[in-house]
């Protein structure tokens, strides 16, 4: 298609001016591109900078000047995070998204990754039909769900612990998580499903041993993705974790902000508590980041 | 590629002696491996997705005291919804107002500004060395929590020039402060602009991507006939990426119609109910006054307002199949 | 392959880890922790170590004094208290901890329509059931007090705390630094008001975020301008919401919540919330000069906002203005409710109707005791003890009136919000949507 894996499509001119002013003439016409740029960048960063800077800095600062002066004092301080992890019990919130997020990830990646065999490389009747009403159900919002299903959990007793938001956040991540896996379980080598199957595979020995190792990258696309949506809900966790002590960061957050509205030096604490894990996974994952966002999406 | 090219072994290998097995015995252990593929699946979509569909469609037609079923209205509940509940629409003024008509400004709003936004930023960055931290920079607010965003954003909404970044900006030109989150009038454009900021980034990568799946020839071609940037950006960019451009507008009505988290967070709703949205209401309705018919029913109008979106989603994934 | 075991195996390993810490017993919630904090003084009732769950929307310096009284109760039964607090949207949280299965033992509700709400669901435990007989409690309460737990007859709720609704907190020094005397009316209020504001500074706070606070100033106003019988109609289902005594009384209410005596303004005001409000005149960085709201202000001011406060200098009360001669106080009371039969609630609920409770929740300043053994000299300081003098003189007491009005009715502190903007409220339609609320209860 394009003629080096360099160029972007057709958009840059390649040939590029031969002569100095030539070039400079480029530099200058590119100018308002790199000003509107850069004003991007300032406000894409600024505000999440600003909350960053923040959170290091002592009440009496916050209160006193904007956290752009801090360049003239360069106070910084931890008393904010400690606070937060101590007495507002933000530490056993955070391990809470973990017990949380843990088996809210692998769950639905197990279950729809096999579900996704099966539509993909296993002939049944209806497989079509039911794969289509799989993509239906993949609008369902979840309010949908709220009433019946708490009481369900009522006579359980799973709104006592972690079970019902496992179960509820593995329900409704299943279909997206079929849908994508599905479509790249289909591109694997048709060759190799086949030898092995001749060779008398069982479909299981297939899927362990031929497509779920092909398949990483975009199991650990999906994971991720589905991770991350976990780690920062709000709302299943204001239906479904009931008891104070098993409130995730976002819940407890929601609470800390309705109590200190204005103690900027906690919330901010508060607030980069709940974002560190995502933006760690953002850094240094981004590739699988992006492409599981991508997949539902493009082709 | 379907699998319908799977109709059977072949043999491809030199030496397969084995004649493939008889086709009914292939298809009923096909069956059985099937089912037990799919018997987890099944059974949480039946009971945390069919079951509580069907149940909750059902109680809408119900006053639903406690979440049971205990006095059929018929559409009631609906009628109500729409006539009689100013907090969720309200006709009797121009512009109305209630929830829903929230959530329609923020389809048309923010849909159209993240998706302009992405492009101009998706071609801009197109141009430069450094388009990827670019990008990087842009999607990060994907990463963050609606609940963390909000508090971003309340931060730098603050009502005073000290503490909030956009009433310091102001007060250098001497205006201000402004109520950004205390304003009815404006609350939800603030609203509507975090939304914004949290989406762009998305759009970003996404027309990106689309960009640079142009032929580089069709763009040479272009310039040597002597058309300018501007004509190339009308004719040819944007009818190659009216197809990303419609599965993104899609999927940002889908996040409008669940938005929950940040309105939550930032406002609750308020200042009174002028910024509620409404998966927002059917909260509210359900819970605190034990209305759960009429909650229901809120999220039966989530349901219906999905439906078009499924039926996209369908028949572009048949329209996708057949190729 | 191996890679994905690998990549999998840390992450189970947690979570098997963590959940199995995690969900385990007796872990101390993430806001308050309870426990034994001392050995029992008296004979062990039948369930020593038994653990209830009480649930309210205290927080903060509140909150702690309420813990005084149930380390009082863990000192004397052997019962743990675990006390969760829910700071925001309450009664949704409730109502999805009922629906949820998974219910508090005990609840204290801020409401009375959610009372009614809760009980006609067949939420709430009456007390009868629990197997407290209401003519042995009955005598620890003046005449009346047990009706507002009452629904249909039967006991449900029993109040445990009330303040007065109608202290108007104030700066000594800001107002005799003016040459102002505590206002006594409704028309040396307003002029004091403008006085304060011709000295370049706007006398009012206002956390008009909390839509609560907005009705607490129109009670007030209407039970003075209208009558207590007036008031008492509006606040029932016979209420007319279109009667021109209520839009009345809301032209007063912005007579004085105006850009003109609201300190930071209007919207700055609607986004502010309660505590903040009071920061507003009583923190270390104060601007404002007054604020008004219930009695438990003052133990929220010195125990929260500014500790460096002292009662009776820096921070005082004077009686709502009347109007027009028109003095009727208001109340905000809470009731305490059970919702399952689990040992201990029993003893819970009854030790909350003694004197002694009383006494010790009286002690902490922060709210007044409906029991009558409370002695008034158990109050700490002289702004309570002129709390609890000034309604138990009152020529008449009301109820807070929008903690009466139905749960899922319309939302009386949004069209309030709506007023303080200039914007007229659809009082016909208000009408007909909380007739509705009233008849679907």
């Amino acid at each position: 298609m394009s003629d080096s894996p360099e160029v972007p499509g057709g958009l840059v001119n390649r040939e590029g001016p031969s002569t100095l002013s030539g070039r400079i003439l480029e530099r200058l016409n590119k100018t308002p591109i790199h000003i509107g740029l850069g004003i991007v960048a300032v406000i894409w960063l600024a505000p999440t900078i600003g909350l960053l800077v923040t959170s290091f800095r002592p009440r009496s600062d916050i209160q006193a000047t904007g956290w752009w002066e801090t360049i003239n004092t360069l106070r910084f301080t931890t008393e904010n995070y400690s606070s937060v992890l101590n007495a507002q019990g933000m530490l056993q919130a955070f391990v809470n998204n973990i017990i949380i997020s843990v088996p809210s990830t692998i769950l639905p990646l197990v279950i729809g990754s096999l579900a996704a065999y099966a539509f993909s490389w296993i002939k049944f009747p209806l497989r079509d039909t039911l794969f289509l009403t799989v993509i239906a159900l993949m609008m369902i919002p979840a309010q949908v769900a709220f009433i019946p299903i708490l009481q369900l959990f009522a006579q359980v007793g799973f709104t006592r612990n972690f079970m019902g938001i496992w179960l509820t956040h593995t329900a409704f991540a299943l279909p997206f998580g079929i849908f994508l896996l599905r479509n790249f379980f289909i591109t694997l080598p048709k060759d190799l499903i086949e030898a092995a199957r001749i060779d008398g595979a069982s479909r299981f020995g297939i899927f362990r041993t031929i497509v779920v190792p092909l398949s990483v990258p975009a199991i650990a696309a999906y994971g991720i993705f589905q991770f991350l949506w976990v780690w920062n809900d709000l709302l299943m966790a204001l239906v479904f974790v009931q008891e104070p002590r098993n409130w995730p960061l976002t819940r407890q957050i929601s609470t800390l902000l309705s109590q200190y509205g204005t103690e900027w030096n906690l919330l901010a604490a508060g607030a980069f508590l709940l974002m560190i894990v995502p933006l760690v996974v953002f850094f240094s994952l981004q590739r699988y980041f992006v492409q599981g966002l991508l997949a539902g999406s493009v082709k | 590629m379907t699998s319908s090219a799977m109709s059977g072994p072949v043999p491809h290998m030199p030496g397969a002696a084995a004649p493939p097995p008889a086709k009914s015995s292939t298809e009923g252990r096909s069956w059985l491996s099937a089912l037990l593929f799919l018997l987890p699946t099944g059974l949480l979509l039946g009971v945390f997705l069919v079951y509580p569909t069907i149940y909750t469609i059902l109680l809408s037609f119900d006053r639903g005291r406690r979440g049971e079923f205990n006095k059929f209205l018929g559409l009631d509940n609906y009628v109500t919804l729409f006539t009689k509940d100013p907090n969720f629409i309200d006709f009797s003024q121009f512009p109305p107002s209630g929830a829903l008509f929230n959530n329609i400004l923020w389809l048309v709003f923010y849909t159209s500004i993240v998706i302009i936004f992405g492009l101009v930023i998706a071609v801009m960055a197109s141009r430069v060395r450094y388009e990827s931290i670019i990008k990087s920079v842009v999607f990060l607010p994907m990463a963050i929590a609606a609940t963390a965003l909000a508090v971003i954003w309340r931060f730098v909404y603050a009502p005073d020039a000290k503490t909030g970044l956009l009433n310091a900006v102001l007060d250098v030109v001497h205006v201000g402060p402004i109520s950004w989150l205390g304003n009815p009038g404006f609350v939800n454009a603030s609203l509507i602009a975090v939304g914004i900021w949290g989406s762009v980034g998305f759009a970003t990568v996404i027309l990106s991507a689309a960009i640079k799946s142009i032929s580089a020839e069709i763009m040479e071609a272009a310039r040597v006939d002597g058309a300018n940037e501007i004509q190339i950006f009308r004719r040819i960019i944007l009818p190659m990426v009216s197809l990303p451009i419609s599965v993104l507008a899609v999927t940002l009505t889908v996040n409008v119609v669940k938005l929950f988290d940040l309105v939550y967070v930032m406002t609750l709703g308020g200042p009174g109910t002028s910024s509620r949205v409404i998966a927002f209401t059917m909260y509210q309705e359900a819970f605190p006054g034990g209305l759960f018919g009429k909650g229901a029913a809120v999220a039966v109008v989530m349901l219906i307002i999905m439906i078009p979106v499924m039926l996209f989603n369908i028949r572009r994934f048949r329209t996708e199949s057949v190729t | 392959m191996m890679r994905i075991s690998r990549f999998l195996a840390l992450p189970i390993a947690a979570a098997l880890i963590l959940s199995a810490c995690g969900t385990g017993a007796s872990q101390a919630p993430a806001t308050v922790a309870p426990g034994d904090t001392s050995a029992p003084t008296t004979a062990v009732t039948p369930e020593p170590g038994a653990t209830i769950t009480v649930t309210s929307l205290w927080g903060g310096s509140e909150q702690e004094s309420f813990q005084k009284v149930l380390d009082a109760f863990t000192a004397k039964t052997g019962i743990i208290v675990n006390y969760e607090s829910v700071r925001e949207n309450y009664a949704t949280a409730l109502q999805t901890r009922i629906t949820g299965g998974n219910p508090p033992d005990v609840a204290i509700l801020p409401g009375i329509g959610f009372l009614r709400h809760f009980a006609k669901d067949g939420s709430i435990i009456k007390v009868a059931d629990l197997g407290i007989d209401q003519a042995s409690i009955a005598g620890n309460y003046a005449p009346g007090i047990l009706d507002i737990g009452s629904v249909d007859g039967d006991l449900y709720a029993i109040m445990v705390k009330f303040n007065s609704k109608s202290t108007f907190w104030y700066r000594p020094e800001k107002l005799s630094a003016a040459g102002i005397a505590v206002p006594t009316d409704w028309d040396s209020f307003k002029a004091a008001l403008a006085k304060l504001a011709t000295g370049g500074t706007k006398p009012l706070g206002l956390g008009a975020a909390d839509g609560w606070t907005l009705t607490d100033w129109f009670e007030s106003i209407y039970v003075r301008q209208a009558g207590p019988e007036a008031y008492t109609k509006l606040f029932s289902a016979d209420g007319d919401w279109s009667d021109p005594s209520v839009a009345t009384a809301v032209t007063a209410m912005t007579d004085v919540l105006n850009e003109t005596y609201v300190d930071g303004g209007i919207n700055a005001a609607l986004a502010r919330g309660f505590v903040d409000g009071i920061g507003q005149a009583f923190s270390a960085t104060a601007t404002a000069d007054m604020y008004y709201e219930g009695g438990f202000v003052g133990g929220i001011a010195t125990g929260q906002v500014n500790t460096a406060l002292t009662m009776g200098t820096d921070i005082d009360w004077f009686d709502f203005p009347a109007i027009n001669g028109g003095d009727g106080v208001t109340i905000g009371g809470d009731v305490i409710a059970a919702l399952t039969k689990n040992a201990g609630v029993k003893e819970f609920i009854e030790y909350m109707t003694t004197a002694e409770a009383g006494a010790v929740w009286a002690a902490t300043g922060a709210i007044i005791s409906p029991v009558k053994g409370v002695s008034a000299d158990v109050y700490p300081s002289d702004q309570v003890k002129r709390e609890a003098a000034q309604v138990a003189n009152a020529s008449a007491v009301r109820y807070d009136g929008s903690d009466l009005l139905p749960a899922g009715g319309p939302d009386l502190g949004a069209e309030l919000q709506k007023a303080l903007q200039g914007q007229a409220i659809d009082w016909a339609s208000f009408q007909s949507q909380i007739q509705t609320a009233w008849s679907n209860e």
